[in-house]
């Protein structure tokens, strides 16, 4: 700890220009075109704003690494960087440390923005991060093993069973199913399919009828019905996209990149030869997909705040979600862009279907403790997949777990933080 | 300490010169061993979550150590730990005195043998790890093809997905990369023993058996013992080898005490539980290096007679 602050103090002592532009510190990453579009965005924005100046800040890709520097920069009280670029799952962590502003007083024109994305960035009764574009979980489907996306669990296992038998086909479906964040947001889909949910406020309810439904449908498609390989246990996002991008695979579950990722003829034998569609559903349910994605928000230790929200505003304009979509396939988060032609177009998928599956996504639990929820859910989810309990007994051991959780860090039942 | 009679002033002299130069060292391990151990137990009294700050920073007292003693995860962390420990040193002693033995004997290439049995020892552990991990990939690993080849299995297994056949990889991979530098510290124990011992002991008529079981043993012993600290001592804090291979899983079930700590530590933020766990985790090897210290020191001093 001493020696972060002191890494933090020496980081820190930049020097205040006395006059001058305002400098603005960002966090982006190192390398690719994403970087590459944020950095011309600023640029841009810079020539219109000639007293504001924004310096790139570089971090970490993995979301991990990521979290685990933020916390610790702004645990010591840092005013650098100024903005962050948040996981949709941090946002409530980081706003209930009062790490971050709320943004209400700039008046961010949140009607404009997908509800989700709004909702999953509030805490309290602010707004604290402004969803800069929008990861959703999708079913990605094999156009020449089939002529329509299964639309229920019933349905796919069915589609994947006869697409199997197609030469070179050798899994039904790929999901990420290795111990860590990827596989509870496979959970959150299922369960959501299900008619379940994992939080209700202060409550954990993910030990229901529907959590059961969902968890056993998961360890059934490796072990009974055997579409999905065992092997996707210790798979994450990229392993899953390689089996669908060779061919071997009839269906994927999986984010947009993929999808920006697997178009090229070059590197991709299936090419052409998909489309995306929302998450299949049971009666009792509806498709849902975990809702992923980037925040904008601001550090409260900011010394320029207001120049810090006029990049935030800047960076989340229509065009340059539109450009993001189309140097990245990035999902924009403004529901007005879903209306045009162009998203389509940009991201080659009919914009109808867009709409549907980013209506479909849903937050994973808005809490400030959520990383530690999802370890807990990780490892039993694990347990029960692998064979080393059955779907009930891990649930319930998961949901005592979380609730004490909950309890502990003075956030069970109520929902709200009990007093600060 | 000064005698009775009255010391001469260049002898206090230079007593006191020895003061000033033993304190850069003395200084130096207060710095980097004594300050940060009781900061960690220290903090391992407080309750101290980085990622709930509104909860602030109480003394909670000893309540941190009766999660731990409390919580199922620990306990089955420790578990592992003492299995892994255990059948992987045994391993590695056993193999290590047989490579020993073998390389102890005059052949052609005896250098270049020896310089060869460290390759795996110089690899270093997370890309050994990740060496292991590609070997017993479920889908295209070497292992799996080789194993249905020869008919001792009937489809690829995905090994990292069963609580017990996930260790094998793990064991597999430790008695690999460290059996060498276990072969190696013994050796040097052979070196050691008097040719003339086994000279006498033939002339004597002892069988191979006898000059092993009578000569060899009791005379590499203390050789042994010095692999056994390290080795047990290395194996209880297994670490970068397991987050390599397995991550801990499935689910937990390879998860050491070390990797669990590194999670409560650096995943989780929780710094006064996860240094509750490094104060375990310090106590228990400590304890250890203490018997075997003293076993060892028994032994040398016997054997010196």
């Amino acid at each position: 700890m001493a020696l972060f602050a002191a890494a933090f103090l020496w980081a820190g002592c930049g020097g205040e220009p006395a006059n001058g532009p305002i400098e603005i510190t960002f966090p982006i990453s190192a390398l690719g075109a994403e970087s590459e579009v944020v950095r011309s965005q600023l640029a841009r924005f810079m020539a219109e704003h000639p007293d504001i100046r924004v310096l790139p800040r570089e971090t970490p890709d993995a979301a991990d690494q990521r979290h685990q520097l933020f916390v610790q920069w702004l645990n010591a009280g840092a005013d650098d960087p100024d903005i962050l670029s948040l996981d949709v799952i941090w946002t409530p962590e980081f706003a209930a440390a009062g790490w971050i502003l709320p943004l209400d007083r700039f008046g961010p024109d949140t009607g404009e923005f997908f509800p989700t994305t709004i909702a999953a960035n509030r805490w309290g009764d602010s707004l604290y991060a402004l969803p800069w574009f929008v990861d959703v979980g999708m079913l990605y489907w094999r156009t020449d093993l089939m002529r329509a996306a299964p639309t229920s669990f019933e349905e796919l296992r069915r589609a994947a069973g006869r697409a199997r038998q197609a030469p070179g086909v050798r899994h039904g479906l790929v999901w990420q199913g290795a111990r860590y964040e990827g596989l509870v947001a496979t959970f959150v889909e299922y369960l959501g399919g299900y008619g379940g949910r994992i939080l209700d406020g202060g409550r954990v309810v993910v030990a229901s009828e529907a959590g059961l439904g969902a968890l056993t449908e998961m360890r059934n498609e490796i072990y009974a019905s055997q579409i999905v390989p065992s092997s996707v246990l210790t798979w994450h996002e990229e392993e899953t996209r390689l089996a669908f991008q060779n061919g071997e695979a009839a269906f994927m579950r999986n984010w947009p990149y993929a999808h920006g990722l697997m178009q090229d003829s070059a590197g991709s034998r299936v090419a052409g030869k998909y489309a995306v569609t929302a998450m299949p559903a049971a009666p009792q349910g509806s498709p849902t997909a975990a809702l992923g994605g980037t925040q904008l928000a601001i550090n409260r230790n900011s010394e320029h705040p207001e120049a810090a929200w006029k990049v935030i505003e800047y960076l989340t304009r229509p065009e340059h979600m539109l450009e993001r979509a189309e140097v990245v396939g990035q999902f924009p988060t403004r529901l007005a862009l879903y209306e045009g032609p162009e998203l389509g177009e940009a991201l080659s998928i009919p914009t109808a279907d867009l709409r549907r599956i980013v209506e479909s996504a849903v937050p994973r639990p808005v809490t400030p403790v959520y990383s530690q929820l999802s370890e807990i859910l990780q490892i039993h989810l694990h347990r029960a997949l692998t064979r080393q309990r059955t779907p009930a007994a891990a649930l319930r051991e998961a949901q005592a777990e979380m609730q004490e959780l909950l309890n502990r860090s003075g956030l069970g039942t109520t929902g709200t933080r009990a007093d600060r | 300490m000064p005698t009775a009679e009255p010391v001469r002033g260049r002898e206090r002299q230079e007593a006191r010169l020895a003061r000033w130069l033993v304190l850069p060292a003395v200084g130096t391990i207060v710095l980097v061993a004594l300050f940060p151990l009781t900061w960690t137990v220290w903090e391992s009294l407080h309750l101290h979550d980085l990622r709930m700050p509104w909860l602030g920073r109480p003394f909670v007292g000893a309540d941190n150590y009766i999660e731990a003693l409390g919580n199922p995860r620990f306990w089955s962390a420790l578990g592992h730990t003492v299995f892994f420990a255990s059948v992987s040193v045994g391993l590695e002693l056993a193999l290590g005195l047989g490579f020993a033995l073998a390389m102890n004997r005059a052949f052609r290439g005896r250098g270049p043998v020896r310089a060869a049995i460290l390759i795996p020892w110089a690899i270093p552990t997370i890309v050994a790890g990740l060496l292991w991990r590609f070997m017993f990939d479920g889908q295209g690993g070497i292992v799996n093809a080789v194993l249905v080849a020869a008919g001792l299995l009937d489809q690829p297994r995905v090994w990292f997905i069963h609580p017990q056949s996930a260790w094998v990889p793990v064991i597999l991979a430790d008695v690999w990369k460290t059996t060498p530098f276990v072969a190696l510290l013994i050796l040097a124990g052979l070196q050691n023993i008097d040719a003339s011992l086994y000279e006498a002991a033939r002339i004597d008529g002892a069988s191979a058996w006898r000059q092993f079981r009578h000569v060899t043993l009791p005379l590499v012993k203390p050789a042994i013992l010095v692999a056994l600290i390290f080795r047990t001592l290395d194996a209880f804090r297994v670490f970068d080898l397991i987050y390599a291979l397995t991550g801990g899983g499935p689910g937990t079930a390879t998860e050491p005490i070390a990797l669990y700590t590194f999670n409560t530590l650096f995943q989780t933020l929780r710094f006064g539980y996860g240094s509750a766990l490094s104060v375990i985790v310090f106590a228990i090897t400590f304890t250890l290096a203490l018997v075997y210290i003293r076993l060892l020191g028994a032994d040398l001093t016997g054997a010196r007679r």
